[in-house]
């Protein structure tokens, strides 16, 4: 099976500690449910990933040349 | 007046309604199907009754006492004899039919499965997906159990018979069992089943032999346990399908028992929806204004759609309950309770399928409720989401190139008939009294006008010199537009933000609107008969939000790429062109014509003295009138030369589309970015008109002879065409013989084509090249193709050389007849003749056969813009449902309206195309921005302080504001 992570194309995908993750939802005024969502079997996510965490992906962007996204896992 | 502000809406829930809350509600009982007596009044507790509200004006409404207009009417109530399934709910009905118990009414669904469910509905409430999902998946779940959990009762399929009706299907034992056992115990001798005689069946199945001779003589019949034995004995099915018919009262009593807990599983909130409720008892009986009748010219009383279902329904009503007190038998009161059910069931949908319409006596189909609803003529896209609006008008479009970009042309009868309001004041009041006094005909008058007492009255020819004496401050006057009111112009199909602009109104005579050239590509509009629309705004923070957001000088640039998408078009382009290619010379007053429609009043200094000893400018000259002093630019221009712009003088290079054009021409591109809107719309009004005035000055025309060629010229594109045409012969040769080799990847044919078609195209672009040869480059077509303004070399090629090969999905023309495209050929022809190679120009004139074959080509074109059209259309429809509700937030972000986050910055880098500065390369020019940001470092640094500092930012300003603008003096709004 390939590893598709380990693949230059696809981002860093990283389990977000509960710590930064109080501190995104403070910074958004959110809940988590409110953030983009990505689905538990999805390829890119890290094993350690489960349902109801939240993954912290960082994109190489042409324009401010990295971009973080935050997303939660669902079913 | 205003007594009825507007309140804000704190929520909204939906539920089912109680029997009780109708009753409630309801004005009167309406027990009698009668409307109006003989002398023509409503009869008390009939469909008219007065208390439902009044549409009849004068009349006072006999529940709230206000008349018609502002009584909105209110609701009556008919008992019904006996419950009917309300149609709307009939899919619930059966999910819950199927998911419950039959005998103790509770879901079917053990303690640890409804906490499973539980939990599901609420993770998906709070990920705001569908509930139905889960619901349904606990339905089915459900529905797996054969017993209840709680009081073991067996559970039967439920059969659903559209659009109303529920079986139970039960297995029972067949009437035939007798039969069937007997003819199982004789066995069958071909499949090997030996005989069965009753002493063994008596053993195997553990039943008394004499039991078992009752049953063989089918006097008795075996119970369930008996049954089972008997059939897994002689492997047989002693069962037949049972249905048993659920009334809707049946219905009523089983739901009435489900506990509250249990729907809460299934989604639905107890307190407000009880699943007993989807079985009405009584139906709410709309008002009349819902339903309002109309007086025909006859003095007959016509009725509405509803009023008749409603009849009908109050009709059978009573029969039911006179035939069910007269006692009669059970099978026509389940005939009147199915027709009762029929009528309510077409009062609230009559487009039901399976179920036969209701029909007026013409024969057409009733209006009922969710015919109201439904469709595009329907209450929400009709009504709601598709309202028509006042203060609006429309009518066909014309040019007109001295108007300002930013202006319109509005027919002096329309101005006439939409009106801005005024609010008069000290400083207005004689202007006020002016339009007043010039009265509704006379422009600029007044149409209304309103007393401070709230009072509006209307100016008339006749009472206008006398109103106009009364207008004090306080009043308010509907004037007549008059130039410089903004308004909003829109072209459908409105699909990019530039399909609604704000512009500035002239009043003009004639029934046209009027707009410049340079608009029509945002607008997407031409002159062959479109219309546009026009609205008139109706309050001040409308007009100024108009001004500083909509006007189209405000959306130069495209927020798609970033760049101009207004800038010059056609013989704009063939007129600058004419201008800059050569560097033409012009006298004082040539020169001083040129510019006559712009700012520019006095020449600078000439460029030099001609032979005569006058005086002459150059087109660069006149040109670089129309630049800010200081822009430098250097680019690559249109025709391939180099472009340069110092200290705002033209240089060198040609004007054409790549620099003044309307997709990203750069010298208006950098003109909006650095030196703002303003002045972007004063330079490319300005090249607008000037290169009017070039074009006009040198003379433009094309005509038949610009794309006819010498017989010479034509005698070598025979020979071109004839020498195609052999190496075609040969190829085919070559291919007969097996002699042709395959390319990589490819079959023979398809190398044959391929190679085909390559020699054609060569025989076409060789012909082009001979006929551009002997184009002169001052020829029309020629200068507009190198212009960028209309049409391109390959146009020319076809009108002057030859047409060349036509196509019909990328390939040559292979379809028609078996084996061939026309009777014409021969089976098999390979040849260029065969396959729709037009070896004629456009000028020459095609033959019979090439016409064809270019109508085939011709005809996939078209096919194809048609289904484009559609395919985007939809395709933009789902994408602006799917995205109008995203809004960026003040924190960066991108939300929709549930406050979900879709970007976390907007676009990733949080900038604006609009606002940035691009290039070819990069979405983003950092380079340009950051040798501008040295460049004003490096200078002389306290001119530059001053520069940068005093420079002031070109406000919004109206059309009229320009003069003040560029004495450089402080500027002040005129509005
Ligand atoms: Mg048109
Ligand atoms: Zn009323
Ligand atoms: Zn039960």
């Amino acid at each position: 099976m390939v590893d598709v992570s380990q693949h230059e194309l696809v981002p860093e995908h990283t389990v977000l500690e509960e710590e930064a993750l109080e501190e995104v939802l403070e910074e958004y005024d959110i809940d988590r449910t409110d953030l983009p969502k990505i689905k538990r079997t999805d390829a890119a996510l890290p094993d350690d990933a489960e349902l109801g965490d939240v993954i912290k992906i960082v994109r190489d962007s042409r324009t401010t040349d990295q971009s973080v996204v935050y997303r939660y896992v669902v079913e | 007046m205003q007594d009825t502000t507007p309140k804000d809406i704190g929520s909204l829930s939906f539920g089912l309604m109680e029997p009780e809350e109708y009753r409630e509600m309801s004005a009167t009982k309406i027990i009698t199907a009668d409307t109006y007596d003989d002398d023509g009044f409503p009869i008390d507790m009939g469909l008219m009754d007065p208390r439902l509200g009044v549409i009849d004006p004068g009349l006072e409404c006999k529940t709230c006492g206000k008349h018609s207009g502002s009584c909105n009417g209110h609701f009556g109530h008919i008992e019904l004899a006996a419950p009917v399934i309300h149609v709307g709910f009939t899919k619930l009905i059966r999910r819950l039919l199927r998911g419950t118990c039959r005998e103790c009414s509770k879901l079917l669904l053990t303690e640890d499965e409804r906490d499973e469910f539980r939990d599901q509905l609420t993770e998906s409430r709070k990920l705001s997906r569908d509930l139905n999902d889960v619901t349904k998946a606990a339905i089915r779940q459900a529905r797996k159990k054969d017993r209840c959990p709680f009081c073991g009762e067996i559970q039967y399929d439920i059969d659903h018979e559209k659009p109303t009706t529920y079986y139970e299907v039960q297995q029972v034992l067949t009437s035939e069992y007798s039969q069937r056992i007997a003819g199982a115990m004789q066995g069958d001798e071909e499949e090997g089943v030996e005989r069965t005689t009753p002493d063994e069946l008596a053993e195997q199945t553990e039943i008394e032999l004499t039991r078992v001779n009752e049953i063989l003589s089918g006097s008795f019949r075996p119970r369930e346990s008996q049954r089972k034995a008997i059939e897994k004995a002689l492997d047989i099915d002693l069962t037949e399908e049972d249905t048993n018919k659920l009334m809707p009262s049946d219905i009523r009593d089983w739901f009435e028992n489900i506990p509250d807990e249990d729907i809460e599983v299934l989604g639905i909130n107890p307190e407000r929806s009880r699943p007993e409720w989807m079985i009405l008892t009584v139906l709410p009986v709309p008002p009349v204004t819902a339903r309002p009748s109309i007086t025909l010219d006859n003095g007959q009383r016509s009725e509405d759609d509803l009023t008749h279902k409603l009849v009908d329904i109050i009709r059978i009503n009573q029969r039911f309950m006179e035939n069910r007190e007269a006692g009669a038998p059970q099978l026509i009161i389940e005939d009147l309770w199915e027709l009762l059910q029929y009528h309510v069931t077409t009062f609230m949908d009559n487009e039901i399928s399976g179920t036969p319409p209701a029909r007026h006596r013409s024969g057409r189909p009733l209006k009922t409720l969710s015919q109201r609803l439904k469709g595009k003529e329907g209450r929400f896209r009709g009504s709601l989401s598709g309202k028509r609006v006042n203060f609006s008008a429309r009518t066909v479009i014309s040019p007109d190139p001295t108007l300002s970009m930013n202006e319109v042309g509005v027919p002096d009868r329309v101005a006439k008939e939409m009106t801005q309001t005024m609010n008069v004041t000290e400083r207005n009041v004689a202007d006020a009294r002016r339009f007043v006094s010039n009265g509704p005909e006379g422009h600029p008058g007044a149409n209304y006008v309103r007393r401070p007492d709230g009072r509006r009255l209307k100016v008339t020819e006749k009472n206008c010199e006398q109103l106009a004496e009364k207008i004090e401050a306080g009043w308010e006057v509907n004037r007549h537009l008059i130039d410089g009111d903004i308004v909003i112009f829109n072209r459908q199909p409105s699909l990019h933000r530039m399909s609604i602009m704000a512009h500035e109104v002239v009043v003009m005579p004639y029934k046209t609107f009027r707009l410049n050239t340079v608009v029509c590509p945002p607008y997407n509009a031409d002159f062959d008969g479109d219309e546009m629309n026009m609205h008139a705004l109706q309050n001040e923070e409308a007009r100024a939000e108009a001004r500083v957001l909509m006007r189209v000088q405000e959306q130069m640039l495209s927020p798609r790429f970033g760049e101009n998408i207004i800038g010059a078009i056609q013989d704009h382009i063939s007129g600058m062109y004419l201008l800059t290619h050569d560097n033409p010379r012009f006298n004082e007053t040539q020169a001083l014509d040129l510019l006559r429609a712009t700012r520019i009043d006095e020449l600078p200094d000439p460029s030099g003295v001609d032979d005569e000893g006058e005086p002459f400018w150059t087109g660069y000259d006149v040109f670089s009138e129309l630049l800010p002093d200081d822009l430098n630019l250097e680019f690559t221009g249109t025709v391939g030369d180099e472009v340069v712009v110092e200290d705002g003088q033209l240089l060198k290079g040609t004007i054409a589309e790549d620099e003044v054009g309307e997709f990203g021409g750069e010298i208006v591109d950098t003109i909006t970015k650095v030196y703002g809107n303003t002045r972007a719309r004063i330079f490319v009004n300005e090249v607008s008109t000037l290169a009017m005035r070039a074009i006009m000055h040198f003379g433009f025309s094309i005509g038949i002879d610009d794309e006819t060629i010498p017989g010479e010229a034509q005698a070598r594109i025979d020979e071109t065409i004839a020498d195609a045409n052999d190496r075609v012969e040969e190829l085919i040769e070559a291919y007969e013989n097996n002699e042709l080799e395959s390319l990589p990847g490819r079959t023979i044919d398809e190398t044959l084509e391929m190679k085909i078609m390559q020699s054609l195209s060569r025989a076409r672009d060789n012909a082009g090249n001979i006929a551009d040869e002997h184009f002169q480059d001052d020829n029309p077509a020629v200068v507009m193709a190198n212009s960028g303004a209309r049409g391109s070399m390959l146009n020319l090629t076809q009108m002057a050389g030859a047409v060349g090969q036509q196509a019909v999905r990328g390939e040559r023309i292979n379809r028609g007849y078996e084996d061939r495209t026309l009777s014409h050929y021969e089976p098999n022809d390979l040849s260029a003749e065969a396959h729709g190679f037009v070896e004629n120009s456009y000028t020459s004139g095609l033959t019979p056969r090439e016409f064809f074959f270019h109508a085939m080509g011709g005809r996939e074109g078209l096919v194809d813009t048609a289904v484009r059209t559609s395919k985007s259309g939809y395709l933009q429809r789902r994408l602006i449902n799917a995205l109008h509700e995203l809004e960026t937030q003040y924190d960066g972000t991108v939300r929709d309206s549930s406050d979900t986050i879709i970007q976390f910055e907007f676009g990733e880098d949080g900038t604006s195309p609009v606002k940035v500065s691009s290039d070819d390369d990069n979405d983003i020019d950092v380079d340009q921005i950051a040798s501008r940001v040295l460049d004003s470092e490096f200078d002389s640094e306290t001119e530059r302080d001053e520069f940068l500092g005093t420079r002031p930012e070109p406000t919004n300003l109206s059309e009229h504001a320009d003069d003040r603008l560029t004495d450089g003096t402080e500027v002040s709004s005129d509005d």
